[in-house]
């Protein structure tokens, strides 16, 4: 038998199938094969990285928003406190400074504590009712302060000492520093974590191009034979690891993205907005920063894995 | 006595696989444009090595070797796949893309060399027509024959129209009427201007045909009777 009357014979098979349409239009397939098995396991990889990179970057964005608005309120205000021997000296300062803010420029409000307001701040330490016996507790007058006036204060403090010789000022200068220092290491630690993800991906996505190419070694051989050269090969591996990549990177957006929304409502639920605890909430312009997290990843993962097909088919004839 | 352009020539080229003794030694022979040539030898001999040099997946390890008029042992990396697709090579076992459909196989020449595939999609169906297999089109190479792989190889040796045509036992796998079909063609290609280097055993075949036969024996390459051109 012929092998013309052999095939005429069998027919079309199952492999006669056409293959999904892509870049030739009678459908094609694509150069490399799909990664089947080794495929899942880079995906779930990358997610993973993804998601990391989300919560890293998430974290940097936090810390930001929040020392800004820490600080922000640090600096719109000032504290005027007024010590004195005996409860009615204290009254009196409290009387003389009150004077003095509010005949000063700048001063947009001035509120003086109760002494019940300051006694109940230190009650769960000392019991109730029984502060104002043990202390003489300074009275604390609260000031929103324009920019201006908070540049310079030298004038105002002047002006308290010589009114009311048991006040003193505080520009929160000390703890706006020591804030913005401890800020500055939590986005330092963040960005370093973010990184440390993008060097891992880099890593994997190393080894799995080597390994991808070591398993399609036969095909890397012909499509050299027939012509190819390495920048086609780097591009066909390039848009496999993109396709995988993104697949991965959008997995772990998204699980980042509901471990974030979980978090912020277990915050706000235990009131931890109110308590200094950041506020976990993300805005619109946090998620198109968030966003960019996953497609570095995809970028990373598909450029590495181009540099590396490029680099190891260089070494070969 | 052909003056066509040199498409292959070596001097005193060597080729040793790392510490090995070398597999072919000394070999000195030009193949012009428009000549054809059978290669053979027993088995073992080193035709498919030869071969390799050529279609450059081996680089010789001593003397020097000139493909289309270019020193292809200083030749860059980055020259190589311009010479490689003015060659069609039928390997001896096919190395078909198992993913790819016979189709897509066929036209892997011209998809690497970016040629767009409505100036080749006609010419990828005419040849799989002419081979026997118009109706295996969309076919993966584990369906097919070892006849039928052979075909597809064949035709995607040739859809390039390349300048040089290197086959690797290419009447092997397939019944004599369609290995009497593959030489016609290959003697058509080259009246056309193609150099023709064809590796066999079959004896039979070489002397039908009756081109000059190159003969390969302990690594050495020797003209037999009648083969003109060489050396």
């Amino acid at each position: 038998m012929t092998q013309a009357e052999e095939t005429k014979k069998r027919g079309k098979s199952a492999g006669d199938k056409p293959a999904r349409r892509g870049l030739f239009r009678r459908g094609t397939a694509p150069l490399l094969p799909e990664a089947g098995a080794a495929g899942a396991p880079l995906t779930a990889v990358i997610a993973v990285m993804s998601f990391l990179a989300v919560l890293a970057m998430a974290t940097l964005l936090i810390v930001n928003h929040a020392a800004s608005e820490w600080t922000s309120a640090l600096r719109s205000e000032i504290t005027v406190q007024v010590k004195g021997a005996s409860a009615e000296d204290i009254s009196n300062g409290v009387e003389a400074a009150m004077r003095v803010l509010n005949d000063t420029d700048g001063v947009l409000e001035a509120t003086a504590q109760s002494q019940k307001d300051s006694a109940a701040l230190l009650e769960p330490w000392l019991g109730e009712g029984n502060v104002e016996a043990f202390l003489t507790i300074p009275a604390i007058i609260e000031v929103k302060a324009s920019p201006a006036l908070r540049d310079n204060l030298d004038l105002l403090r002047n002006r308290l000492a010589a009114a009311a010789p048991g006040a003193s000022l505080d520009d929160h200068a000390r703890w706006h520093d020591r804030l913005a220092s401890a800020a500055r290491s939590g986005q330092a630690l963040a960005f370093g974590v973010f990184l440390l993800v993008m060097g891992a991906a880099c890593a994997i996505s190393i080894f799995a191009a080597r390994a991808g190419l070591a398993a399609n070694h036969e095909i890397v051989s012909v499509l050299h034979l027939v012509g190819a050269t390495d920048a086609f090969i780097a591009a066909e591996v390039q848009r496999r690891f993109f396709i995988l990549g993104l697949r991965g990177a959008l997995i772990g957006l998204a699980a980042a993205l509901a471990a974030l929304v979980l978090a912020g409502l277990a915050v706000r639920a235990g009131g931890g907005a109110d308590n200094f605890l950041p506020d976990l909430r993300l805005g619109g312009w946090m998620v198109l920063w968030l966003v960019t997290a996953p497609i570095a990843t995809c970028l990373v993962t598909a450029l590495t894995a181009r540099l590396t097909v490029l680099n190891t088919l260089s070494k070969q004839y | 006595m052909n003056a066509g352009k040199e498409i292959v020539r070596f001097e005193k080229a060597g080729l040793a696989y790392e510490e090995a003794p070398e597999t072919l030694s000394d070999i000195s022979m030009t193949l012009r444009e428009g000549e054809f040539r059978f290669l053979t030898g027993p088995s073992g001999a080193g035709k498919t090595s030869l071969l390799k040099m050529i279609y450059l997946a081996h680089k010789p390890t001593r003397g020097r070797f000139f493909l289309f008029g270019e020193d292809a042992m200083e030749a860059p990396r980055e020259a190589l796949p311009a010479l490689r697709r003015r060659i069609g090579v039928v390997f001896q076992e096919f190395r078909l893309l198992d993913h790819f459909t016979a189709y897509e196989n066929v036209a892997l020449p011209m998809k690497v060399a970016g040629v767009n595939q409505n100036q080749y999609r006609e010419d990828v169906s005419e040849l799989l027509n002419w081979v026997g297999l118009g109706d295996r089109m969309d076919a993966k190479p584990a369906t097919l024959s070892g006849g039928e792989k052979q075909r597809v190889a064949l035709a995607r040796a040739l859809v390039s129209k390349p300048d040089l045509i290197l086959a690797d036992e290419p009447t092997g796998n397939v019944d004599p009427a369609m290995g009497e079909r593959i030489m016609k063609l290959f003697v058509e290609l080259n009246k056309l201007g193609a150099a023709v280097i064809v590796a066999t055993h079959d004896l039979h075949l070489v002397q039908s045909i009756g081109k000059p036969v190159l003969r390969i024996a302990n690594g050495k390459v020797t003209r037999s009777a009648g083969a003109g051109g060489a050396g």
